[in-house]
């Protein structure tokens, strides 16, 4: 055993493949955790000038209406201690908000988006390299293990002094592949005690790491027969790995977003944008109808009290404009909330999005974290309706301590990495 | 028939002898055929689709009944990026920035619903087109098939007699790339489709026969390369290696630390930080809602001693009409500078990651696609700028209308009861305010003067690669 280790750091090219895992495994660690703490610095700097800019907005005004008008709140969903080593779909979806009172189907879709240049080319985070660079690995230091004896004429001689051939392959490129998941996990685990990660978490991520390179590396002994040339076998295990890393998964989001179309997203903000314009130009009672069906509490409070603006009947169309964008805009959700349950069960037949889902999923940053935070945005948003309906149905007199004070304040989910 | 023809045609004999390359040959063209026509038909149908929506959208802003000028400010218009016909071979930022914009008065909304946020989360590398294909995986075949050009020769021990027989090294190296050069040629068939395809729905022939142009010159580069590993190097397993390590660190990795390195050295806040540090510039300049905010003391003063009144009931306009117009024009100057600022910094961004192009061909050849497809940034921004004149033309027409057709004391009255409601409204023949918006590429001489610099990239690394090959050829021995 020991002899094959010292057999293994002679080749060159393994000790070139295992150096550049180690470096790109240390630099997608640093940087995962470089990235989850400006999100965190940036989380901070917003939730304090969000508490200045609610105080100055507050003190500036006379009734509650205009209160719910012009004061916006901050929520956002943190990063989880173990998001570093898959930022997964926060590049893409939003991960913070400034959103009031007015109808949240018109805000929520607000993304912050960085450089599309970026999002194209892509993040280089660990989920990255274990998901389509370590199978390159496996292949680039599996590929030429027999063929290359063959080639020497070596081969023979090994597999005759060998007790059991198959054992000493095996022994070979377990102590290869073996090598390469320390040099790939190890930067990760660092990084989990850096970040404060659960034991679990680390622990099940770099496991299912290993089976990944385990399957890749069945795969590469099963289609790399010493009989064939290292040349005609790299190219073979080339297409493998193109074919699985990348056009499976590529194939699989057409297949799904064909068999599971979504209504148009623009759609839903015309629609609820329709509806609050029209509202001005209605009837009141046009309005209140819809409302008080689900507000029947305030059926004897919609009486105005002069010629003039009433918020109470302002927010009330702002409601009733989210009513209206509601079929729509829960079809999206339900649309997005299928669409990764297919790919979920899909990505059983798909090994490198498995691996991509699952480390999502342990890092708190897979579809179902996004869509869970969009659900918090919402019931913070119904609460702060909750909280002001009474004051304005009620005309009761505004009081900018009272609301500095019992204003609904965002929570976000407390996330630990599983 | 000389011998450099005479040697590439060997080579073809070669591979066409050899199963393997036959089969990678059929695999990459099937893959290269289907990808080319499923992004061909996504990019016709979004174009249909992007200009139906304008038209409609176009339609209902003008459908709108009689109303008080204002309220349309608020009401508010859509605008939609239409692809260029070249986007069916390079769809670029499309999918990541969301293709409609909705334009109301006081604010600058980002583009929503970009399509990767609803995608189903699969892995890999993401839906594949003919440039990501182009880019990322065509120079693994171009390996394959190429590693062993001249290495085939030195196994097989045809390289000393070869050599001997008065076969110059230099000569054996422009055989084999002639060879290459018809393998490559014959692989950017699907791109010249897709440049002709695009020509003959409107396309500049220019741009597309350079993005044609630049791709090959992409795949050359890699031709050429391989062929100088071949010639350098003494085993085909190294050569593989070597080849293989160059392909990972310069297409998978390096892009990728460019863009962190990018945006960890120029960071961009995000928006909503930034709306915040706005705000505090905007209150400074008053509420264009509120006549009576004393920001515009100065403008009521100035007006009154002009037209020699009292009071902006005597004027001959309507006074909040002008403040909102007024209130328009300061706080579209605070918001076009925070913009600029942003661009800029996603500009000064994209130079900083483009320099990376120096290593890493792929870089080069990727911004070159998407400025000749007309898909990068810079056209995003312009969309965006385009968009920002429509908004602006259109509010502050709405506020023309408003100073011009409404009463001050209607105005005024506008919620006093149905009577005051009523009069306090103006035609929908104003309406016509809004310009048709129709966004069309940039002309094909400035995309590509934005992808020049690539180009240059990728032609000195062409050059320099055959420049080196010749010389390793020349001391070529057994």
């Amino acid at each position: 055993m020991m002899r094959e280790f010292k057999f293994m750091l002679r080749d060159k090219a393994v000790c070139v493949w295992l150096s550049l895992a180690f470096i790109f495994s240390v630099a997608a660690v640093t940087l995962g955790l470089n990235e989850v703490s400006q999100q965190r610095a940036e989380i901070a700097e917003l939730t304090q000038l969000d508490l200045i800019e609610r105080k100055a907005t507050l003190s500036d005004q006379s009734d509650w209406g205009s209160a719910a008008y012009y004061t916006f709140h901050v929520t956002y969903d943190p990063p989880s201690d173990f998001a570093y080593a898959a930022l997964g779909q926060r590049d893409v979806s939003p991960w913070k908000h400034r959103v009031r009172m007015l109808a949240l189907e018109g805000q929520i879709y607000e993304t912050d988006a960085n450089n599309p240049d970026f999002a194209l080319i892509g993040r280089f985070d660990f989920a990255f390299i274990a998901s389509l660079i370590a199978p390159l690995l496996v292949i680039f230091l599996l590929f030429d293990l027999r063929s290359g004896e063959q080639v020497a004429g070596r081969l023979r001689l090994i597999e005759a002094s060998a007790s059991s051939p198959a054992r000493l392959w095996w022994m070979r490129s377990g102590l290869r592949i073996g090598a390469l998941a320390v040099v790939l996990c190890l930067p990760l685990l660092v990084g989990g005690l850096i970040s404060g990660t659960a034991i679990l978490t680390l622990a099940l991520c770099a496991m299912a790491v290993c089976l990944y390179l385990l399957f890749w590396t069945v795969l590469t002994l099963r289609l790399t027969p010493a009989t064939r040339t290292g040349a005609y076998n790299l190219t073979i295990m080339l297409g493998v790995w193109l074919l699985l890393c990348a056009v499976m998964p590529a194939t699989l989001t057409q297949v799904i977003e064909r068999g599971v179309p979504l209504p148009d997203g623009g759609e839903i903000v015309l629609t609820q944008r329709e509806a609050v314009n029209d509202a001005w130009d209605l009837p009141r009672e046009a309005t209140y109808e819809p409302f008080l069906e689900r507000h029947p509490e305030w059926v004897d409070n919609t009486a105005w009290a002069e010629d003039g603006f009433e918020w109470k009947w302002y927010f009330a169309f702002q409601q009733v404009g989210d009513q209206t964008a509601e079929p729509l805009s829960q079809a999206y959700r339900a649309g997005q909330a299928r669409r990764d349950d297919i790919a979920r069960w899909s990505s059983l037949i798909s090994p490198a999005t498995l691996l991509q889902r699952t480390m999502e999923h342990l890092a708190g940053t897979d579809m179902q974290a996004a869509i869970n935070y969009e659900q918090s945005v919402r019931n913070f948003h119904a609460n702060l309706r909750a909280w002001y309906y009474p004051k304005m149905f009620r005309s009761e007199d505004f009081d900018a301590n009272q609301a500095l004070q019992t204003l609904p304040v965002f929570e976000p989910e407390t996330k630990t990495g599983a | 028939m000389s011998s450099t023809v005479r040697i590439a045609r060997e080579e073809w004999r070669q591979w066409l002898r050899s199963r393997l390359a036959i089969l990678s040959l059929i695999v990459f063209t099937a893959l290269l055929l289907f990808t080319t026509l499923l992004t061909t038909l996504d990019a016709q149908e979004a174009r249909h689709q992007r200009l139906h929506q304008q038209q409609q959208a176009e339609e209902t802003f003008l459908n709108q009944p009689d109303r008080h000028p204002h309220r349309m400010v608020h009401y508010g218009h859509y605008v939609f990026r239409t692809p260029p016909p070249l986007a069916m071979f390079d769809p670029g930022v499309d999918a990541v920035t969301g293709q409609s914009l909705f334009l109301e008065g006081h604010r600058q909304n980002s583009a929503m619903f970009a399509d990767a946020r609803a995608e189903a989360r699969t892995g890999g590398f993401g839906a594949l087109t003919p440039a990501k294909l182009y880019h990322l995986f065509l120079p693994l075949l171009i390996i394959a098939l190429g590693h062993g050009v001249i290495l085939r020769e030195r196994e097989a021990r045809t390289l000393g007699p070869l050599l001997s027989q008065g076969v110059s090294g230099a000569r054996l190296y422009r055989g084999k790339l002639l060879a290459l050069g018809m393998l490559i040629v014959l692989l950017s068939l699907p791109a010249l489709f897709s440049s002709v395809a695009a020509s003959l729905s409107g396309e500049s022939a220019l741009a597309g026969l350079m993005l044609y142009v630049g791709n090959l010159l992409y795949l050359g580069v890699w031709a050429v390369l391989t062929l100088l590993v071949s010639t350098m190097t003494r085993s085909r397993g190294v050569a593989l290696g070597v080849l293989c390590a160059v392909w990972v660190v310069t297409v998978l990795v390096i892009p990728r630390i460019g863009v962190t390195s990018a945006s960890a050295t120029l960071p961009t806040e995000g928006k909503i930080l930034t709306d915040m540090r706005m705000n505090d510039d905007l209150r400074k300049l008053g509420d264009g809602h509120n006549a009576a905010d004393p920001a515009f003391a100065q403008l009521r003063a100035s007006l009154l001693a002009q037209y020699n009144v009292d009071s902006v009931e005597e004027l001959p306009m309507n006074f909040r009409g002008l403040v909102a117009s007024k209130s328009e024009t300061d706080l579209t100057e605070t918001l076009n500078a925070y913009a600029e600022k942003r661009m800029q910094r996603e500009r000064a961004q994209a130079t900083h990651l483009s320099a990376f192009g120096w290593v890493s061909p792929y870089l080069a050849i990727g911004g070159a696609s998407r400025n000749l497809a007309g898909t990068d940034l810079e056209t995003h921004h312009r969309f965006l700028r385009e968009a920002e004149t429509v908004r602006y033309d259109f509010v502050q027409g709405l506020n023309e209308v408003h100073i011009e057709k409404l009463s001050y004391i209607d105005d005024l009255n506008r919620n006093n009861g149905e009577e005051g409601n009523r009069r306090a409204r103006v035609d929908a023949a104003n309406w016509q305010v809004l310009n048709d918006f129709r966004f069309t590429p940039d002309p094909a001489l400035d995309r590509l003067s934005r992808a020049t610099s690539k180009l240059t990239t990728l032609a000195l690394w062409f050059f320099a690669l055959i420049g080196i090959g010749l010389i390793a050829a020349r001391r070529l021995t057994p």
